[in-house]
């Protein structure tokens, strides 16, 4: 069995190679491990904070069952099921999984960048400021095509949203000026 | 009650305001199921927005319309340049492609077009007799049978094709989790909601379906952005040849149950069915050694499955309220923002609108034949619009899409987060559609379980001999472990067959 580390799988990957493309290597996958743990982890946690949910039982309940008790017994179905999925997992050669490509990880790095544009600036920025960026690294080389995508579909949107469907966007500084 | 339902479906023909809408949507339902990674689910998530404002019968009309397009539309690209543009069209890629390589690209999508649309005529009727005689045995269904029901429902997901078993079943529970999120239904308990009392009614189920399908698939779509497709031109669709339809028919017909069929299960959808079409095709014919390598049987197997699984799926959905596949959830979800309980009463209390939605269907039908046959080779060229155009696009419509239901900052928030964790689920092998089937069961579970024990004073194992609910949870037995009864059956006439 063979694991591999981190630089070799960064060494094996080529941007835009899929995993289907890419046929099973033996071994388990830093992700063969990751998953299963995840969630035990997450069962757990979901489990503990089941149990801090109030005691109390109201009457209306009567012979139902407490709020807390579905959430752990889902979870430990859950945990079950994981223990499934381990024994899948090692009587399986581990599928290799390449580095995602830059544009994934910008890309993701983005939603980011929009939380913070939308949150603290305004809305229709940050959706500009996004599209725009999401265009340039998804491979437009024409600045001119990026920019015009990113101002004229914020505006087609936001105008069709404002008075066809009567939504109402969050207070920013480009809000602020159109709603006066 | 007959007439009625009878002029409600037709009504549709003569309204045209329902009219230019079916023929607006099948034109974008035909180009979001033409674009790879975005498919009827996504586009009816992304769609689902811009009906708020409509009365309900245009607004699942819309929803309904995509989906039965979308799913057709699959086919282009599985043909032209052998990617599917939805799942269910993967076995479509199998022989359409070959048949566009030799040359035969218009005839492989003329066959498309009438197996989708028989496929898709057939399931509708089969939903329009159907849906009223379940709705009858539904009525008698109380907290027990619906727990035992949503169960079963649940448990199909372990037999969806995407994922595995147990990641779409941990998939499915992580959904049900999710919607525990929020006050509990009886006690008023807050659960899950850390001082957030814009969660207080739950999870708003857009945003969440947004960014499962809609952001998580452009996550995914970054992936491939360096590979290049082939599109084999095409001159003009043609119909299928007598020669044609004689070695078609049985396909097709054959296909049209099996589709059905499929739909109907709950949590089952076109993809297994067009699977399960293709592979019955093969197996009934007189040439099978052609099978993979342009047989025009096999694109009409697959693509009547597909589309008779739309109207297949609509059955669960409206009758019982269980999602019959990815999209249909989205619908159910667009069924309640407009005040359509989904549930027996609807057949009884709203059967004028249940029929209008079919008849919109049934149009959605016709008018992607004619859009398929005369216009398949423009929206082929669709394909060509470049992912740092399209992408930025569909962003914007989810960002902007999840904020539009309730107005909230707190809903893109929750669209972007989805984005990412339904990207994670993909990028380790778990389907999302049985999270957003879970999220939309999970409320149905926890409410007639909780409703059962007050029934039963909160002993649980009534609910185990009331006899159909106990038939229910035998299916769910059997739902989970019928993959692994398949595999071994399987394994074993393999190991007679060596031996």
């Amino acid at each position: 069995m063979t694991n591999l580390n981190d630089s070799d799988r960064a060494a094996e990957t080529s941007p835009g190679t899929d995993d289907a493309a890419a046929g099973p290597t033996p071994g388990l996958g830093w992700g063969d491990y990751c998953v299963p743990a995840f969630i035990f982890l997450f069962c757990g946690v979901i489990s503990y904070v089941s149990t801090t949910f109030d005691e109390a039982l109201p009457l209306i309940v009567g012979d139902s069952m407490q709020p807390r008790v579905f959430p752990i017994f889902l979870m430990a179905v859950v945990a079950v099921l994981n223990i499934g999925l381990i024994v899948q997992v090692l009587s399986k050669p581990a599928s290799r999984r390449d580095w995602e490509p830059y544009q994934t990880w910008a890309s993701a790095v983005l939603f980011g960048v929009f939380y913070f544009l939308a949150t603290f600036v305004d809305i229709m920025i940050g959706l500009m400021v996004t599209m725009f960026a999401l265009s340039i690294i998804w491979g437009e080389r024409r600045v001119w095509v990026a920019a015009v995508l990113a101002i004229v579909t914020t505006s087609m949107i936001f105008f069709s949203f404002d008075l066809v469907l009567e939504v109402r966007f969050p207070r920013g500084l480009f809000t602020d000026w159109y709603y006066g | 009650m007959f007439a009625e339902a009878t002029s409600a479906m037709f009504s549709v023909f003569g309204d045209p305001y329902l009219m230019g809408l079916n023929l607006g949507t099948t034109v974008i339902g035909v180009i979001i199921g033409a674009l790879p990674g975005l498919g009827a689910t996504t586009g009816a998530a992304l769609l689902l927005p811009f009906t708020l404002t409509m009365e309900p019968v245009p607004a699942i009309a819309v929803l309904t319309t995509i989906y039965v397009s979308a799913t057709f539309a699959g086919a282009i690209t599985a043909i032209l340049i052998n990617t599917p543009g939805t799942a269910a069209a993967a076995a479509t890629c199998l022989d359409g492609y070959p048949l566009a390589q030799r040359g035969e690209a218009g005839r492989a999508l003329g066959i498309a077009v009438v197996a989708s649309t028989v496929g898709g005529v057939f399931s509708i009727i089969v939903l329009a007799i159907a849906a009223p005689m379940l709705a009858r045995v539904a009525y008698e269904f109380r907290p027990p049978e619906y727990f035992a029901l949503t169960v079963f429902g649940l448990s199909m997901l372990a037999s969806i094709s995407e994922g595995g078993a147990i990641k779409n079943l941990i998939g499915g529970l992580f959904g049900v989790w999710l919607a525990t999120i929020g006050a509990d239904a009886i006690t008023g308990t807050e659960r899950f909601m850390f001082d957030n009392y814009e969660l207080y009614e739950g999870l708003n189920f857009i945003p969440v379906l947004v960014g499962m399908f809609a952001l998580s698939e452009l996550l995914v779509q970054s992936k491939s952005l360096n590979s290049v497709m082939e599109r084999i031109p095409i001159k003009a669709v043609k119909l299928p040849s007598m020669a044609d339809y004689k070695k078609i028919w049985k396909a097709v017909l054959r296909s049209c149950g099996i589709g059905t069929f499929i739909g109907i299960l709950p949590a089952e959808g076109a993809t297994v069915a067009s699977m399960i079409g293709y592979s019955e095709a093969k197996r009934w014919s007189k040439t099978p050694e052609e099978f993979g390598k342009g047989a025009v049987e096999g694109v009409a197997g697959a693509e009547a499955a597909n589309n008779a699984a739309t109207g297949g799926a609509m059955v669960p959905t409206l009758v019982l309220g269980i999602p019959g596949s990815g999209t249909t959830a989205v619908i159910l979800v667009g069924l309640m923002v407009h005040g359509l309980r989904p549930g027996p009463h609807l057949f009884t209390e709203q059967i004028d609108k249940v029929y209008s939605i079919f008849g919109a269907m049934l149009v959605a039908n016709i008018m992607f034949f004619a859009l398929g046959l005369f216009a398949a080779k423009l929206f082929a060229r669709v394909t060509l619009v470049p992912r740092g155009i399209l992408w930025p696009i569909v962003f914007a419509f989810s960002v902007l899409g999840a904020y539009s239901l309730a107005q909230s900052m707190l809903d893109v928030y929750i669209a972007l987060i989805f984005g990412v964790i339904g990207y994670l689920f993909r990028r380790f092998g778990f389907a999302v559609a049985p999270v957003a089937i879970g999220l939309i069961l999970g409320e149905m579970v926890e409410t007639n379980l909780q409703n059962s024990l007050k029934i039963f004073d909160g002993d649980w194992t009534q609910i185990l001999v009331q006899p159909l609910a106990a038939f229910f949870l035998i299916l769910a037995v059997l739902g989970i472990s019928q993959p692994y009864l398949v595999s071994y059956f399987r394994k074993r006439k393999a190991r007679r067959a060596k031996s």
